[in-house]
């Protein structure tokens, strides 16, 4: 079971406090009638899925209730760091053996 | 006409003398609300409770018979005495208009139990994955029990605990907790 | 049978005989005694049939690597376990247990016959020998294979003991307790830090409880063990676990114990739960596995008797047991002359040691001559005789070019061929293993958690320096974990320095080809078979590994990993680290499903979410069906009825005067601030900004997909506050889904949403009689169709209990719903059923509910619909509010996809024979006289028997179905084929006059 670091708690709880939401930084279009269908499939269906560092949604469903973004790598399973869902995504420095 | 309330745990009650006392019993009800309001505005709202609201997530507080803990970043958990209610419902009602917040009373979703005893945080340790040990006395979080249950988790005293749960959920943790209480009985 | 016991020696407690069975005969052993050790010491070494050949195996190992030893134990009725090492079983009052694998008995084993048909079942024989005729799978080879091979029989009663779990955090967790671990235990309970010190055995020691030799700071091995472990025992933050194996280590040093609680004891307290899984998370990990020794690969290497010299070690100091009375030594390794040694010392007579390196060490060769022990150095082993237990060893110099064969009788035939690392755990972890040639292992290279090996498990063999490194790593485990750790010295002496080589195979003079010469025990599988394998192309140890199953059973290959690798490699010609490990996966040894299960059997398997009302239903007789987690009642039998003559009466009771249904677990969310119709309007299609507060609204929520995710009825309580429900089952999930939004997407809308589905009960009237019973009862709500017409909600009070009301009926009939507080809805309801009495009230289940609302039209989300249904599909296109700009979903409903013509449609089914009442889910197809496969068109959603209409009637979503109203469709059954017409949804009472009658 892993430990993820809530970033509105400020503490590192078990993962049965949590749920996985998806990729992050995917924001809603204010105005989803401007944009093609093509854009929308994009908008809907289109997803990263990238092999190493991923930047994701989770919620601490069990907890504070908040959603947050973590960047995860899909290599290994672990949590390079989590942050709160309005900050932007952060630039983080890959060490040499991971993709 | 007299309506009686029924409790779903009415009845229900756990009392081991080996090798330490330890004792789990449902608690009375209280009045129960959740409290949704903007942190910038605890200040207005912890005058109409007469309590101070914790600004941070796990810090509980209390004031006489009343608590409440910090749940989420603009959540709070507060109980008072079932004859506070209607007070304190017209006092959220009257801030409303200048500070907008939600106050729902979920008295009735909740069941509390009480566990007490130099063992109670080593029983809670079969349901719970966080190291419960480490939760300061006065601190409270939510989280999830035996992976099934939601729960609300108050650290009171070193050896006393308060769970609250949904009451459709509180029959599972009850029977949980009676099989638990078996090993320590055991002292195994 | 002879006693082999030496009075008086090893560590069982020679004053408490116990006795047990194996195979129906009564033996003595002493408490402190394994299964093993207590059969050696009457002598059988005979204990089990091999998995494929049926060969008449003994006793290879004395821990938990034993491949052939496996046995059924009792442990009383009902407590069967197949397949339990006979060498970790400990022994205890009344056990019973019996060899596996052999039909009619142990000693004559019709299966044997497998042995000689060898050529057969070579590697691969699984694709090979069974492959043609493909008809006789199934009937002929499949059960053949199934007879002849496999472990053991499962167990055929329910388990009836009980097991817990408990999750623990410590500072340093210590895994083995052999002298490393134990010194590393020390080290780190000495300054204060948590530590939890662990051994899968009864007794905490390792390799100390097998040798005799060496002391420690002046102390004999066993007293400095005593001293330690009193030491540990008295140190309150030091947990000490024996009989608990770590059977895997995952992310964030996250490690699962098993402890054995109860197996070991004759007698056990009602209630103790047979294991404990411990979840451990540790700020520190010290692996102290230890190493696992090798067996040689010789012809014949697998007959009884034939055992590991270190295991035959640990018989003799540890047990007591001589293991046979003339022993021959076979090896590459010094250790085993240890052995040797003890054993002749104990007046045990060893014919001789034969060892493949032709230089031994003077020093032992001395101990050797002094004990008048034969020396053939540079010899090797070809082969062994004797049916059930080896009687000679043919013997000859390594050299092929030399002459001199002999045959040396023996009874034992004690084996060394070095010793492999446990790098089982750091394994778990994706930890990187390095090839060590000189050690001629693969040891621990760098940690992927915060985790340390010592001692043998990294290749640090001896005393001394398991201990050096076992106090080093404990320390600076404490002081990383935060304390001051501060290691130990131990000062060792009369150890002896061992060294050894690694072969694969021993040299030959025979035929390799005819040699059964085994590496895997436990699967059965030689030498001969990895080098066909690799012949036959495998050039992979991983693919080698599953074309012979080298290292596949439950042993998980402890002692042949490594004899399989270098046998690959050399046949691959490349060296062993570029034929590569197979990976360690958890459980570290054979777990119980029990442990793994703990507390999740029974009635705490799953929530049971019950009603307040649950129990009125339970005690009416209400027959139950499970909705998500709730169990909710589903009709209420009267004396002699089946299901279907209730729910008719039930169904005809609510049309004609009263019924009562506990509609509690409906999920329902408090939507409460300023902007709670403008997020109203923004999750669901239809429109709020102007629905009266007092009035209720059909909502539909979509996901962004454009398919319907849930609906319910919401109410609008003041301007500011909605009383939204959804479907029992998406309480959760449109809950999770409304944060989302509200969260991450529209942070600037003053709203909150708080659950609550369990702070309302909710009793639904429903009938033309609903008014007339719930009138009198309540307060400040004037009922009267003009003030509280259909889709109308108020608050006030019913009893003197505050209520929230809704006007709604999903059954089609003048409908109530009476939401009050939770605690009260048991004596609401009973109050109503009480006086309802005069109406002649008939509570009603979900299944009468089912029917009512099918009867006038009414969808369930998740029955009707599957994620695949947009509001057109559903025929509730007029639920969105077409003026709206945008809300979740409805950029979607304009995608080419969605507008398709012949999309999956919800119509109304009418059977053509009335009284066939459709399956659900059954295919729908349009034309019935196709070859199959035919094309499915869509299926059957919802079908009943309408009691109203006495007739079937069903849904069903069918391609294009909107614009197919009257036609027939087919629906081939297996014994049949059905066909229906395609028809509008509702089926009753089409212009809604019965909702106000």
């Amino acid at each position: 079971m892993l430990l993820i670091h809530c970033p509105y708690c400020n503490a590192e709880r078990p993962e049965v406090e949590f749920a996985y939401a998806g990729e992050a930084h995917i924001a809603r279009p204010t105005d989803p009638s401007q944009l093609d269908d093509d854009q929308w499939r994009d908008h809907l269906y289109i997803r990263s899925n990238p092999r190493g560092l991923h930047y994701e949604r989770w919620r601490h469903i069990h907890g504070c209730g908040r959603f947050f973004n973590a960047a995860r790598d899909t290599l290994s399973d672990k949590f390079v760091t989590t942050y709160k869902a309005s900050l932007p995504r952060p630039q983080i420095v890959q060490s040499e053996d991971t993709p | 006409m007299t309506m009686h309330p029924h409790h779903p745990l009415s009845g229900e009650g756990i009392a081991l003398h080996k090798p330490f006392p330890l004792t789990i019993r449902p608690l009375a009800d209280k009045a129960r609300f959740s409290l949704r309001i903007d942190p910038d505005q605890r200040i207005a709202a912890s005058a109409v409770l007469g309590l101070n609201l914790p600004g941070n997530i796990g810090d509980v507080a209390y004031a006489g018979e009343k608590t409440a803990v910090c749940l989420g970043p603009d959540e709070w958990y507060v109980t008072v005495p079932v004859a506070d209610q209607a007070e304190i419902e017209a006092g959220f009602a009257a801030l409303y208009a200048q500070q907008p917040h939600s106050l729902v009373d979920v008295s009735h979703r909740e069941v509390s139990i009480g566990i007490e005893g130099r063992d109670a945080a080593l029983v809670l340790q079969s349901a719970i994955a966080f190291d419960v040990d480490a939760m300061a006395p006065g601190s409270g979080c939510r989280t999830i029990f035996d992976g099934k249950a939601q729960i609300i988790l108050l650290r009171d005293a070193k050896d006393r605990f308060q769970i609250d749960v949904w009451h459709s959920f509180s029959e599972h943790v009850w029977h949980f907790l009676q099989v638990v209480a078996r090993e320590i009985e055991l002292d195994i | 049978m002879t006693n082999h016991r030496i009075a008086g020696k090893g560590r069982v407690d020679h004053g408490r005989p116990v006795h047990f069975t194996f195979n129906g005969t009564r033996y003595e052993g002493f408490q402190g005694d394994t299964l093993a050790s207590a059969l050696l010491a009457n002598g059988v070494h005979l204990v089990g049939r091999s998995f494929k050949y049926h060969r008449p195996r003994g006793i290879l190992a004395a821990g938990s690597e034993e491949p052939n030893a496996l046995v059924g134990v009792t442990h009383g009725p009902g407590r069967f376990e197949p397949n339990t090492r006979a060498t970790v079983l400990e022994i205890s009052q009344g056990l019973s247990t019996n060899s596996q694998n052999h039909w009619p008995s142990l000693k004559r084993d019709i299966g044997a016959v497998n042995d000689a048909a060898y050529m057969l079942f070579s590697a691969g024989f699984y694709y090979k020998t069974f492959m043609w005729p493909k008809s006789f799978w199934n009937k002929v080879y499949e059960p053949f294979i199934r007879g002849a091979a496999g472990l053991g029989v499962s167990p055929t009663q329910p388990d009836p003991d009980t097991y817990a779990s408990r999750h623990v955090h410590c500072d340093v967790l210590v895994v083995g307790a052999g002298p490393a671990g134990i010194a590393a235990a020390l080290s780190a309970g000495r300054s204060g830090a948590k530590v939890i010190l662990l051994d899968e055995q009864a007794e905490f020691g390792g390799s100390l409880l097998s040798e005799t030799d060496a002391s420690i700071d002046g102390r004999s091995g066993w007293d400095w063990l005593t001293m330690a472990m009193t030491e540990l025992a008295a140190l309150d933050n030091v947990t000490l676990l024996p009989r608990t194996t770590a059977i895997g280590y995952y992310h964030q040093n996250f490690v699962g114990l098993c402890q054995r609680l109860t197996d070991h004891l004759a007698d056990v307290p009602q209630g103790t739960p047979r294991e404990r899984m411990w979840k451990v998370r540790a700020a520190q990990v010290v692996l102290a596995q230890g190493a696992i020794e090798r067996p040689l690969v010789f012809h014949g290497n697998d007959r009884p008797g034939v055992m590991l010299a270190g295991a035959a070690r640990t018989y003799l100091n540890r047990y007591g047991v001589k293991v046979g009375q003339s022993a021959l030594v076979v090896t590459t390794h010094d250790s085993a002359w240890l052995a040797a040694f003890d054993l002749a010392k104990a007046e045990g007579k060893v014919v001789a040691i034969v060892d493949l390196r032709p230089n031994i060490s003077s020093h032992l060769r001395a101990k050797a001559d002094s004990l008048g022990i034969e020396v053939l150095a540079g010899w090797t082993v070809t082969g062994t005789s004797g049916r059930l237990r080896i009687k000679s060893a043919r013997v000859r110099p390594a050299d092929p070019t030399a002459g001199g064969a002999r045959t040396i009788a023996c009874d034992v035939l004690m084996m060394s061929g070095g010793w492999t690392p446990s790098v089982h755990l750091f394994s778990h972890t994706k930890g990187k293993l390095n090839w060590h040639e000189e050690e001629q292992a693969f040891l621990p290279g760098e940690h992927a958690e915060a985790s340390r090996t010592v001692g043998a498990g990294n290749g640090s063999f001896g005393l001394a320096k398991a201990l050096a490194e076992g106090a080093e790593a404990g320390a600076d485990a404490a002081s990383d974990a935060g304390y001051n750790g501060r290691s130990a010295q131990y000062m060792v002496t009369d150890e002896t320095e061992l060294t050894g080589i690694r072969v694969r195979e021993l040299p030959t003079d025979q035929n390799p080809g005819k040699a059964k010469a085994f590496v895997d025990f436990q699967n059965d599988v030689t030498a001969k078979d990895i080098r066909l394998a690799v012949r036959e192309g495998f050039k992979s140890i991983e693919h080698v590994k599953r074309y012979t199953t080298n290292g596949m059973a439950t042993d998980q290959g402890k002692t042949s990993n490594i004899n399989g690798l270098a046998i690959a490699a050399d046949a691959v010609g490349a060296p062993v680290p570029a034929v590569g490990l197979t990976t360690f996966r958890p459980p570290y040894t054979p777990t119980t499903f029990g442990a793994f299960a703990g507390y999740n059997r029974g009635r705490l398997f799953e929530v049971t979410r019950k009603t307040p009302i649950d129990g009125w239903a339970e005690a009416k007789g209400a027959a139950f069906e499970p909705v998500s987690l709730w169990r909710r009642a589903w009709y209420f039998p009267q004396a002699g009825e089946d299901m279907h003559a209730a729910v008719a009466r039930e169904c005809a009771a609510v049309r004609a005067s009263v019924g009562i249904f506990d509609a509690s677990t409906l999920g329902k969310i408090e939507i409460v601030g300023p902007d709670a119709a403008e997020f109203m309007n923004r999750m669901y299609t239809n429109p709020w900004t102007k629905l009266a507060p007092g009035r209720c609204r059909y909502g539909l929520l979509l996901g962004e997909d454009g398919f319907i995710r849930d609906d319910g009825v919401i109410g609008r309580m003041a301007p500011d506050r909605f009383h939204v429900t959804t479907t029992t089952g998406g309480a959760a999930r449109v809950l999770n889904m409304m944060e989302d939004y509200l969260q991450t997407e529209w942070p600037d809308l003053k709203v909150w949403l708080t659950s609550t589905t369990e702070q309302w009960a909710v009793i639904a009237l429903q009938g033309p009689n609903a008014r007339r019973l719930l009138e009198p009862l309540v307060e400040g709500i004037d009922l009267s169709d003009d003030a509280f017409p259909h889709m109308a909600v108020a608050e006030g009070h019913i009893c003197g209990v505050p209520t929230r009301l809704f006007r709604v009926s999903f059954t089609g009939e003048r409908g109530y719903e009476v939401n009050v507080p939770a605690r009260y809805g048991r004596a609401i309801w009973e109050k109503l059923f009480a006086d309802g009495q005069a109406y002649g009230i008939t509570p009603y289940g979900t299944e009468t509910m089912h029917v009512l609302r099918a009867e006038k039209g009414y969808i369930i989300v998740g029955q009707d619909t599957d994620g695949t249904l947009t509001p057109d599909d559903a025929a509730l296109g007029w639920a969105i509010g077409k003026a709206k700009p945008d809300f979740v979903g409805k950029r979607s409903l304009t995608r080419p996809d969605m507008l398709k013509k012949d999309r999956k449609q919800l119509v109304g089914l009418l059977t053509d024979d009335p009284m066939m009442v459709l399956e659900e889910g059954a295919q729908i197809v349009f034309d019935p006289n196709q070859p199959i496969p035919m094309k499915m068109v869509g299926h059957v959603t919802s079908a009943y028997w309408s009691a109203s209409l006495n007739r079937s009637i069903a849904f069903g979503v069918v391609e294009g179905g909107h614009s197919r109203m009257g036609e027939t469709i087919y629906i081939p059954m297996p014994d049949r084929t059905l066909s229906a017409k395609i028809t509008g949804m509702v089926f009753v009472d089409p212009e809604n006059s019965r909702l106000n009658a």
